[in-house]
């Protein structure tokens, strides 16, 4: 016996080693594949590149060249800014601040009624709705609404929803009453939503601590979607929920939700989610102010550049540090007939850049992108 | 052993290496100290990803920004609770740490012979009023603001100082998650329960030796977060609580859930809430004859709640977050200056705030009425590290989180007793998670 083992120790030793091998791979989570791998087939349309890039601060005509959102609206462009609402249009810019009515100078969100054509306009201290050129102010004190600090406002047909520090607000413009979603009658863990969407007869509401909260329009139900493995410090397991907790954003377009947080980006079809982190995706940044989702294609609004996808090609475009000029990155996934995961990158120089890589909002259409940044706004053109 | 064996062996070991590293993160830390045998997951699996090892770079704009002209005085934010509050005590005692931080500041030529000024905002306690204190902070043209004790009102104050790129020293807000958002515009520089948990797991189970806990708890956010914090790793120690009771702030007649509790026989209880509910709850326990040991929460360190529950406070043991007993001379100093100006011992959230403060003013003293520098040299992690305040030296992790050994606190003929928490006994296999503590 003793002769056998020693005849074969070579080849125990190997079967032991290749066991210990196969084990030790076995407990390590499974290595996660690039974003939008799962499909082999690449069949859908090539991802929106922009250039030509024109850039707008105080110079041209901004009230502020810290800029916090923009919302195109037909031939003309409304970009909030820390200092009041300035809107592009004919190739001029105008202000509009509390001496015309705003309710407060800071602006941090707009949206648009497709039903009136009503501007919303969240602000800093309060929300406005700009209609037939004069500004109808709403306050917690003069209205149902849950707090001043409107960080994001979205109209859904007759329906105004604000995400405010106190809670989610749904205004009603036929009944003009208010209804505030909080911890009491909504599955949040704290009141304080930062977010809102719409999409598909729902609203998805971005809750700070409390990952996203659905509200289903013709049920008045509420689910909520949070990080599975429920802590602040770790993301346990790729793709098995929403990445983190504390969101940032919501949007929805093409059956697609997508969803920002300080810790990386998530997406969700309804039946599976995935995340997406800037080491293991074309992201730019996993700090992530805002998303916005048009079509197929969604823009993440990152501290380090502006990101779009369509969960499997990203482009990214960035600023130079020193200069005005930058780069647009484009990155590609794919699989190799073994499977095995490969990416290209190309890098496009842009002279000049967009305006600053810190961005908080952005808007498209078919021809131009506007983005909003910390030190300026800046439009580019769809390159045909 | 033959040559041949010695290099296989080699090569397989690179090899086993390799795998694990491509595995895993790139860095083997924990974060927060967390030891080994309590890191979520630990046991088990390893995490996709881990976050907050890597401090969080503000490329935001603003540091181009020169300070402004014709100023007549530098404007220091303070939100606080001070009234309609439960905790308007504590806001007093935060405020006037940091007036007297302000007030020397002031005697020693305030800002190149500008007047430092406090623009003082009371954080009420309604869910979402800070966010809007925060903005009318912005405003008035703050450089930065200290605030504040309640976790809701914090929270919400720092998302708002983050849109508005204020700068928030947080000098009274033990709850974890704090700086667990990512937000690169804050330092808190107070232990949160974090630390006072895993000293409190180390000391009730590990060097008591109890086994069966049963907690009461006020059902604020406070209590709420801590629960979730102490009964996961009590869990992963092996000793699952076996009861929880909940109390509302403002409470008086416990009785109900200490039945309860009583019910189970527990080995110790823990009590997580305010001074006055955590002596009543003392008071009652014992009244039913509940004589096991019982721990709680850092806001028992208090003359109220020594007062409040008297003699059956005797031997209680919690934590502090510093020790108000040191020789430390700096401590001294404050504490004889804190008695003569406002006529009263400073307390925890005081002798914090007059910390916070000094940071603050100190920081605009280097870099000038810029509030992204301001920002950039509170968080670098290297000019403030270390810094002597007279809570102790500051030590920042690296998403700016005070990680500095704390203290048990144990009550001995009717006063608290400060000494250095234990080291924990639990073993941190992959080292700290910032080496700077």
């Amino acid at each position: 016996m003793r002769n056998l083992i020693q005849k074969n120790y070579f080849r125990y030793l190997l079967s032991g080693v290749v066991l210990l091998c196969i084990f030790s791979m076995g407990f390590t989570p499974i290595e996660k594949s690039p974003a939008g791998l799962n499909s082999p087939k690449d069949d859908a349309k090539p991802m929106p590149v922009y250039g030509h890039w024109k850039n707008f601060t105080t110079k041209d005509g901004l009230p502020s060249d810290h800029a916090y959102c923009v919302r195109i609206d037909g031939n003309r462009v409304l970009v909030g800014t820390h200092d009041g609402l300035a809107v592009y249009e004919n190739g001029k810019w105008t202000t509009y601040t509390t001496k015309d009515g705003l309710v407060h100078n800071g602006v941090v969100s707009i949206d648009v009624s497709e039903l009136t054509g009503d501007v919303w306009i969240g602000t800093l201290g309060g929300l406005s709705r700009w209609s037939g050129g004069k500004f109808e102010n709403f306050t917690q004190f003069n209205s149902g609404m849950p707090n001043d600090l409107v960080y994001c406002v979205i109209c859904d047909g007759k329906d105004v929803w604000t995400a405010t520090a106190g809670g989610a607000g749904q205004y009603d413009t036929y009944t003009k009453q208010w209804e505030i979603f909080t911890e009491k009658n909504a599955p949040m863990h704290e009141p304080w939503t930062y977010g809102v969407s719409a999409g598909d007869g729902k609203i998805y509401i971005a809750a700070w601590g409390g990952g996203i909260i659905e509200y289903t329009n013709k049920t008045k139900k509420f689910k909520d979607y949070t990080d599975p493995d429920g802590e602040m410090e770790i993301d346990l397991l790729p793709d098995d929920g929403p990445v983190h907790d504390i969101t940032t954003a919501t949007s929805w377009a093409n059956g697609m939700l997508w969803v920002s947080t300080y810790f990386g980006l998530s997406s969700y079809d309804g039946t599976h989610w995935k995340g997406y982190f800037d080491t293991d995706s074309g992201l730019a940044s996993n700090f992530i102010n805002f998303v916005r989702a048009k079509g197929p294609v969604v823009f993440i609004c990152s501290d380090k550049g502006l990101s779009s996808t369509d969960g499997k090609s990203w482009v990214t475009y960035k600023k130079n540090e020193n200069n005005s000029d930058g780069m647009t990155i484009i990155k590609n996934f794919g699989r190799n007939d073994d499977s095995t995961v490969v990416h290209t990158t190309k890098e496009i120089p842009s002279s000049p850049a967009i305006a600053h890589n810190f961005i908080i909002g952005v808007d498209a259409d078919k021809e131009f992108i506007w983005v909003a940044t910390e030190k300026g706004v800046s439009r580019g053109e769809l390159l045909k | 052993m033959k040559l041949k064996y010695w290099l296989f062996l080699i090569v397989t070991l690179s090899i086993l290496n390799s795998v694990s590293v491509l595995n895993g993160q790139d860095k083997k830390l924990n974060y927060g100290k967390a030891p080994d045998e309590i890191f979520p997951y630990d046991k088990f699996i390893k995490p996709y990803k881990y976050h907050f090892l890597i401090p969080i770079t503000f490329t935001g704009a603003g540091r181009e920004l020169k300070p402004p002209v014709n100023l007549k005085e530098v404007r220091i934010g303070f939100l606080g609770p001070l009234s309609g509050s439960l905790m308007v005590q504590q806001g007093e005692q935060m405020l006037q740490g940091a007036t007297l931080a302000m007030e020397e500041a002031n005697m020693n030529g305030g800002y190149r012979n500008l007047p430092f000024k406090l623009m003082t905002h009371n954080d009420v306690g309604l869910w979402g009023a800070a966010a809007n204190e925060v903005v009318k902070m912005d405003d008035e043209k703050v450089w930065a603001f200290l605030g504040s004790i309640d976790d809701n009102v914090s929270h919400i104050a720092l998302r708002a100082a983050l849109k508005l790129e204020i700068f928030m020293v947080c000098t009274g807000d033990p709850d974890p998650t704090y700086t667990e958002t990512n937000i690169p515009w804050t330092i808190r520089v107070i232990t949160d329960d974090r630390q006072s948990i895993y000293s409190l797991i180390n000391q009730i189970y590990q060097k008591d030796g109890h086994k069966r806990v049963a907690i009461i708890r006020t059902g604020a956010r406070y209590g709420r977060v801590a629960f979730k914090f102490f009964s996961e790793n009590a869990t992963r120690v092996g000793h699952p609580i076996i009861i929880e009771e909940r109390f509302s702030d403002g409470e008086t007649d416990f009785k109900t859930q200490l039945e309860r509790i009583k019910g189970t026989n527990p080995d110790a209880i823990l009590v997580w809430g305010n001074a006055k509910e955590s002596a009543l709850i003392l008071q009652q326990a014992r009244s039913i004859g509940l004589n096991q040991p019982v721990y709680g929460s850092d806001r028992m360190v208090s003359p109220e709640f020594l007062k409040i529950a008297g003699k059956n406070s005797e031997g209680i043991v919690t934590t502090c977050q510093y020790n108000p007993e040191s020789n430390n001379p700096k401590l001294k100093a404050f504490q004889i200056s804190y008695l003569k100006r406002f006529g009263k011992e400073p307390d925890v959230f005081a002798a914090h705030a007059y910390d916070g403060m000094k940071l603050i003013i100190e920081s605009i003293r280097k870099v000038g009425l810029n509030r992204v520098l301001i920002r950039d040299v509170l968080t670098d992690l290297k000019t403030f590290q270390g810094y002597p305040g007279v809570t102790g030296n500051i030590a920042l992790d690296q998403s700016w989180n005070e990680i500095r050994d704390i203290y048990m606190a144990k009550v001995s003929k009717g006063k608290f007793e400060f000494t250095p928490a234990p080291p924990l006994d639990m073993k941190q296999k992959r080292g700290n998670s910032t080496g700077i503590y």
